[in-house]
């Protein structure tokens, strides 16, 4: 339903916000208006959270206005953005485990009688608030946070907000950890917020939770607002066109069809995160002796616990590996590396390289059991040094000189070497994860290059990127996750931009309205 | 202050900051051997407000470590006792591991290659022969005490994520306690009076040798040098060696690598503790010959910690450490003797080397293991 | 948190401490310790004594750590406390006998000192982010060097010989009040004001604002940001607060419990640093908590005078190692199943 507003409470014009090279938001101009939702659509990287944490104080803008209320603003922190009324429920919730709900909403504005909290006037105030909103939050307001579910807790940050006067409300991604009913309840939440008044931005990059709750849609994609449209009167198709289509740079090569063998494959594979929440569901996937498979979706669906499980730094909690036929489900990592599966990893400060060292030492990173550098029990340095040279110059790393600290080379250079160390492996199977990230045009081009080269001798590949041009040149397949399921893979002559952004938001594409059912005992609840 | 001159000074605090934490290993020597110096003046100038000739202390000093054969051998005496305890130390920080319990793991070697002597003694011949062997099977049995005493805060740490600092300080506190009570009571040597164990046989005492001297081997020193070019093949050279200081840096790039972070851990607590080990067996052949009070004994390991900072934790750099704490050690315990500055004085001018070398090493490495996420706890 | 709850989300530490308590059960059976005789008024008056100094050391470590700051120097805070207040109360006293308010005026002056060190340290760990166990081991052996260092220039030897003690409160009718009365009020001031310390120390963290304001900042620092308030100045409180703390417990081990400063081997401090941090964490990171399991320690270090007391024929030089395997026995079990979850990280606002 479309409730057009008669004023407009929130004005953003022009928004500019730069981090270094990278322009996260370009001109950007957004309006909310009273008594609406107004969802913020975008692929991962698109600028929406940017966009909101300008207006939330917690970025300062490099250009453009924040009007409120018809007032011209400048928030220098949360705070400010906080007295004029402006409420952020945040995607990874700012709650404090340990306390408990009534210590959570108050923290920071707490009522104070005599030196200390004054709990009792502070739970009639909640107990009031709930009341009008028929939320349930203050039969919790005791108990800690770690013990809630987190649709209770979701309710706690609004809750939060709405304590502190807010009038405009955004939530920031907040289906991500919900169940569908949950959801239902969150929607059912908003349509009482807003018919009592409050505003309403909604980022997502769920394309039908915006068709269902939204009064106006405005979509972003990198860092540019492509249109406003109304939340009635769009479809899913055209939705989708705006958030992923893009010009074809690039050309995809015509390519032999792989005829190799599966070399590398998973079965029915279960993958705890660090939290303790199941980030990998039930996924099979193979790869082929000169195949690339591609792992697209969004940031943060699972891609991160399954390449740790593939390659040995992530326990699994059942389900199989399987290399050359083996089962390498419990082989450690070092095994993993004598076998020939090699990793370029996501974060190359922190796994790929040891910055205090120099690259030869770096060099000698994860060939520590490789023939020439060690025999024995000794090291070969002179053999290492030697490689290092071959990896300096072979990938074009500036500068050209292995005995300098690691930490001196710009982040394209680090990758640079990191990709050509492992690569120089002579693997059988390279994991890459976002194998480009940070990199330089020409240097990307380079890497991609010998990707393919390494699919020519016959090594699988199998590569996660958030790219998703990098994606459809790259691959001979492409398993698209989401929430931790493999939806679909296919085949990238097979599939347009449109159904990709489609696949990649959980939607299969038979055409069905309904997102992929998720499992409430494996989501969300603690 | 105006703002732009507070802006100034936290800029120079900055750039110090910066600049202490990027210095070479040059400029790091040079700093050592600054703050060593200035230490030692400062003991010069509180030694003359004391009322004392700093002429005559500071040749007292030399003579005291320098001045004699006798004299020299007391030095590098305790030289190689500061060499071995600084390398266990130097081994144990450099991958990560602050092991504090060098001390406890010595003493308890100590003990392990006394009793394992004593124990012994009847089934060997007594002849030289004999006396080799129950020297290498004695410094055996003390390697593999200090090994294993070594070891325990090291599974601590690995599986049950205990703070190996404040384990290795009370295991050192039980390891006295424990000697104490065993050499006092049941391992006390028959007609013994004071708390001490039998003394081991002459012909299994390292013996002098080159310098004939106070209760000093040249052999002593050799092995002493020759475990820490050791320790040093082993850390710059061998896979292992480059797994464990690998994990010291960074973890989680060790891991990436496929180094196995709990049992990097435990290995090198072990070696620690073996280095350890190594120094109570080379204590009891070459000096003291019965395994004595545990509470009198000279906390070389404690000290080795500074003798490690002053060496920035590099195991051939603790050869010179070592021999500048064993000149120390030796002038003093002439002093003491020989003049009338009380030793408080002389223990009060080692303290302020111990601080002047450590602290800024510390804030050293303190300040270059920032960031990363929190990658050490 | 309810009673049950805590039951309930605890299980290996109940089980540990049910095993500790079973064993020390079946040790006295053994030894027929006979309760009554171990538990005596003086045990406890004794024990209270040599907990107050682990008492406020871990009170004070706790809250930075609760912060998210480990300020593993207490030791060498505590060193500071310890030489600085006997060496005022020395200088104060010039030639003459050293008097209860020089005394007392030691006990100020050391306070004060160690607030200011404090406050260059925390600069150190939050400004320049230094890695907190590297940077706290710089400040014991700052410690260990200084402290014999200040003894020599003060008393001309390490060891400072008998300086004085601050005498026992004699307060007329409280102390008259059966059982706890001489305890609490008739003996060393320092256990009534450990026990304020705790109480106030339990208020000011869970009944007050910027009590919330530091359970916060150890746990999830980006909420109390947005919340509006700054993370960093409430982590340099709780730093400067734990420095003090160690200086005014290292005081009160010298002015209060041995009249004297050791500057030699582990100095009279001796680990109880070490064991308050120890403490802390096994009174759950609270000060009530950290209070008891103190008193726990203190009655662990007593134990032995106690055992010679009542003729218990064990060993001394094993009774005193008590407190020592506590402590690994604690880290091993208890060691980081509660620790703030952002303890270790620096913050930094983003802009």
């Amino acid at each position: 339903m479309s409730r057009k507003g008669s004023r407009t409470v929130v004005s953003l014009d022009g928004i500019t916000k730069r981090f270094g090279d990278i322009v996260a938001n370009d001109e950007v101009d957004f309006t909310l208006e009273a008594g609406t939702v107004h969802a913020l659509l975008g692929e991962n990287g698109s600028g929406k959270t940017t966009l909101m944490s300008v207006l939330y104080g917690l970025y300062d803008q490099d250009d453009g206005r924040i009007v409120v209320e018809g007032e011209g603003r400048e928030f220098t922190s949360p705070r400010d953005a906080i007295d004029a009324g402006i409420g952020m429920i945040h995607q990874h919730f700012q709650l404090v485990e340990p306390m408990t709900v009534l210590q959570n909403v108050v923290l920071g504005q707490e009522p104070v009688d005599r030196g200390l909290v004054d709990e009792e006037g502070a739970r009639a105030e909640i107990e009031a608030l709930c009341d009008r909103y028929e939320f349930d939050v203050d039969q919790y307001l005791d108990t800690p946070v770690r013990d809630l579910d987190i649709g209770v807790k979701q309710r706690v940050e609004i809750v939060k907000s709405l304590y502190r006067g807010a009038e405009i409300l955004v939530f920031d991604e907040p289906t991500a950890v919900l169940t569908p009913q949950e959801v239902e309840g969150l929607f059912d939440l908003m349509d009482e917020l807003t018919k009592q008044g409050r505003s309403i931005v909604f980022i997502t990059h769920k394309l039908d939770e915006a068709m269902e709750i939204a009064d106006e849609i405005t979509v972003l994609r990198d860092g540019e607002a492509v249109d406003t449209v109304d939340g009635d009167g769009t479809s899913k198709e055209e939705l989708a066109r705006m958030m992923v289509g893009r010009e074809v740079l690039f050309d995809r090569q015509a390519r032999d069809r792989t005829t190799g063998e599966r070399i590398f494959e998973v079965e029915g594979l279960h993958v705890r995160g660090d939290r303790g929440l199941e980030q990998v569901t039930d996924v099979d996937a193979w790869a082929r002796e000169g195949e690339i498979l591609g792992i697209a979706g969004v940031q943060g669906n699972g891609q991160s616990e399954l390449v740790q499980a593939l390659t040995g730094l992530r326990p699994v909690e059942s389900g199989r590996i399987r290399f050359a036929g083996d089962d390498i489900t419990e082989t450690s990592r070092r095994d993993r590396i004598e076998r020939g599966i090699v990793y370029v990893p996501e974060d190359r400060q922190r796994e790929g390289l040891v910055l205090e060292y120099d690259l030869v030492r770096n060099a000698l990173l994860g060939n520590q059991t490789v023939a020439p550098f060690v025999d024995g029990w000794f090291v070969d340095w002179a053999a290492v040094r030697d490689h290092a040279r071959d990896i300096v110059e072979e990938y074009d790393v500036e500068p050209p000189e292995p005995t300098a600290r690691s930490a001196s080379l710009s982040g394209g250079n680090q990758q640079k070497f990191v990709v050509g160390r492992e690569i120089n492996h002579a693997p059988q199977v390279l994991v890459a994860s976002h194998p480009t990230r940070g990199v330089d045009i020409g240097s990307v081009e380079f890497i991609h290059n010998r990707l393919l080269e390494l699919r020519s001798n016959g090594v699988a590949i199998v590569f996660v990127s958030s790219k998703l041009e990098e994606i459809q040149k790259l691959s001979d397949r492409i398993a698209v996750l989401y929430e931790g399921r493999v939806v679909d893979t296919v085949d990238p002559d097979d599939v347009t931009d449109q159904e990709l952004g489609l696949l990649m938001t959980g939607n299969t594409l038979d055409g069905s309205d309904e997102s992929l059912e998720r499992r409430s005992d494996v989501r969300g609840d603690t | 202050m105006s703002d732009a001159d507070s802006g100034r000074a936290r800029d120079a605090l900055d750039g110090a900051a910066d600049r202490l934490l990027g210095a070479t290993p040059v400029e790091r020597v040079a700093l050592a051997l600054a703050s060593t110096v200035t230490a030692l003046l400062i003991g010069l100038v509180v030694v003359t407000a004391a009322g004392y000739d700093p002429l005559m202390f500071v040749n007292d000093m030399l003579y005291g470590a320098f001045g004699t054969e006798r004299r020299l051998t007391i030095t590098l005496r305790e030289t190689s006792y500061f060499i071995l305890a600084g390398v266990a130390v130097a081994v144990a920080f450099r991958t990560g591991v602050f092991n504090i319990g060098v001390q406890g793991q010595f003493i308890v070697g100590m003990l392990a290659t006394t009793m394992t002597i004593l124990w012994l003694t009847p089934f060997l011949p007594a002849n030289r022969l004999g006396g080799v062997g129950l020297l290498l099977v004695g410094t055996l049995g003390g390697v593999a005490a200090g090994g294993a005493y070594g070891a325990l805060p090291g599974v601590l740490k690995a599986y049950a994520d205990a703070n190996e600092i404040i384990t290795t300080i009370m295991l050192n506190f039980i390891a006295i306690g424990v000697v104490f009570f065993l050499v006092d009571g049941p391992f006390r040597g028959e007609g013994e009076s004071a708390t001490r164990t039998a003394s081991i046989p002459e012909y299994a005492e390292l013996p002098p040798v080159l310098l004939d001297g106070s209760d000093f081997s040249i052999l002593g020193l050799v092995a002493t040098v020759g475990i820490a070019v050791l320790i040093y093949v082993l850390l710059t050279r061998t896979r292992a060696g480059y797994d464990m200081v690998t994990s010291g840096h960074q973890e989680s790039a060790a891991i990436y690598s496929g180094v196995d972070a709990k049992r990097t851990i435990v290995r090198t607590m072990t070696i620690s503790g073996m280095v350890a080990g190594v120094l109570g067996a080379l204590f009891i052949v070459m000096h003291a010959n019965a395994m004595p009070n545990a509470n009198g004994i000279n906390t070389y390991g404690f000290d080795a910690i500074a003798v490690s900072l002053l060496a920035a934790n590099h195991p051939l750099g603790v050869i010179p450490a070592g021999a500048l704490f064993g000149g120390l050690d030796a002038g003093g315990q002439y002093i003491n003797v020989a003049s009338d500055v009380p030793p408080q004085l002389i223990d009060g001018i080692v303290g302020l080397v111990v601080l002047f070398v450590a602290a800024p090493e510390l804030f050293r490495m303190a300040a270059k293991r920032t960031g990363l996420g929190g990658d050490r706890r | 948190m309810s009673v049950s709850g805590y039951l309930t989300r605890q299980p290996v530490r109940i089980v540990g401490l049910i095993a500790v308590i079973a064993a020390a059960g079946v040790v006295v059976v053994w030894q027929d310790l006979g309760l009554a005789r171990l538990l005596t008024l003086g045990y406890l008056d004794r024990s209270l004594r040599a907990a107050t100094p682990i008492a406020l050391v871990a009170i004070g470590g706790l809250f930075a750590e609760k912060s998210g700051v480990f300020n593993i120097g207490v030791e060498g805070f505590m060193i500071f406390g310890a030489v600085n207040g006997l060496a005022a109360a020395s200088l104060v006293s010039g030639n003459g006998p050293v008097t209860q308010f020089d005394l007392w005026i030691g006990l100020f002056v050391a306070v004060l000192i160690s607030a200011l060190l404090t406050t260059l340290f925390a600069v150190l760990m939050i400004r320049y982010e230094a890695d907190q166990i590297v940077a706290g081991l710089a400040v014991w052996f700052i410690g260990l060097g200084f402290g014999p260092f200040t003894a020599i220039l003060i008393w001309g030897s390490r060891n400072s010989g008998t300086v004085g003690r601050i005498g026992s409160l004699d307060l007329p009718v409280l102390s008259g009040i059966p059982v706890l009365g001489p305890v609490l009020f008739g003996a060393s001031p320092f256990i009534l004001l450990t026990i304020a310390i705790t109480i106030g120390a339990w208020v000011f963290l869970y009944r007050t604002r910027y009590g919330y304001w530091l359970q916060a900042a150890g746990e999830n620092p980006e909420a109390l940001d947005t919340a509006g308030i700054d993370v960093n100045r409430v982590r340099y409180a709780a730093v400067i607060f734990s420095g003090t703390m160690a200086g005014l417990a290292g005081a009160v081990l010298t002015l209060g419990v041995t009249g004297n400063f050791i500057g030699s081997g582990m100095t009279v401090v001796d680990g109880r640093g070490w064991i308050g941090i120890v403490a802390y964490l096994f009174g759950n990171y609270n000060p009530i908590g950290a209070f008891l399991a103190a008193l726990l320690f203190g009655a662990m270090d007593m134990l032995q005078i106690q055992f010679q007391t009542i003729g218990v024929p064990l060993p001394s030089s094993l009774v005193d190692l008590f407190p020592y395997v506590v402590v690994i026995v604690v880290l091993t079990f208890y060691g980081s199943t509660r620790m703030p979850s952002r303890v270790g990280e620096p913050y930094e606002s983003e802009e």
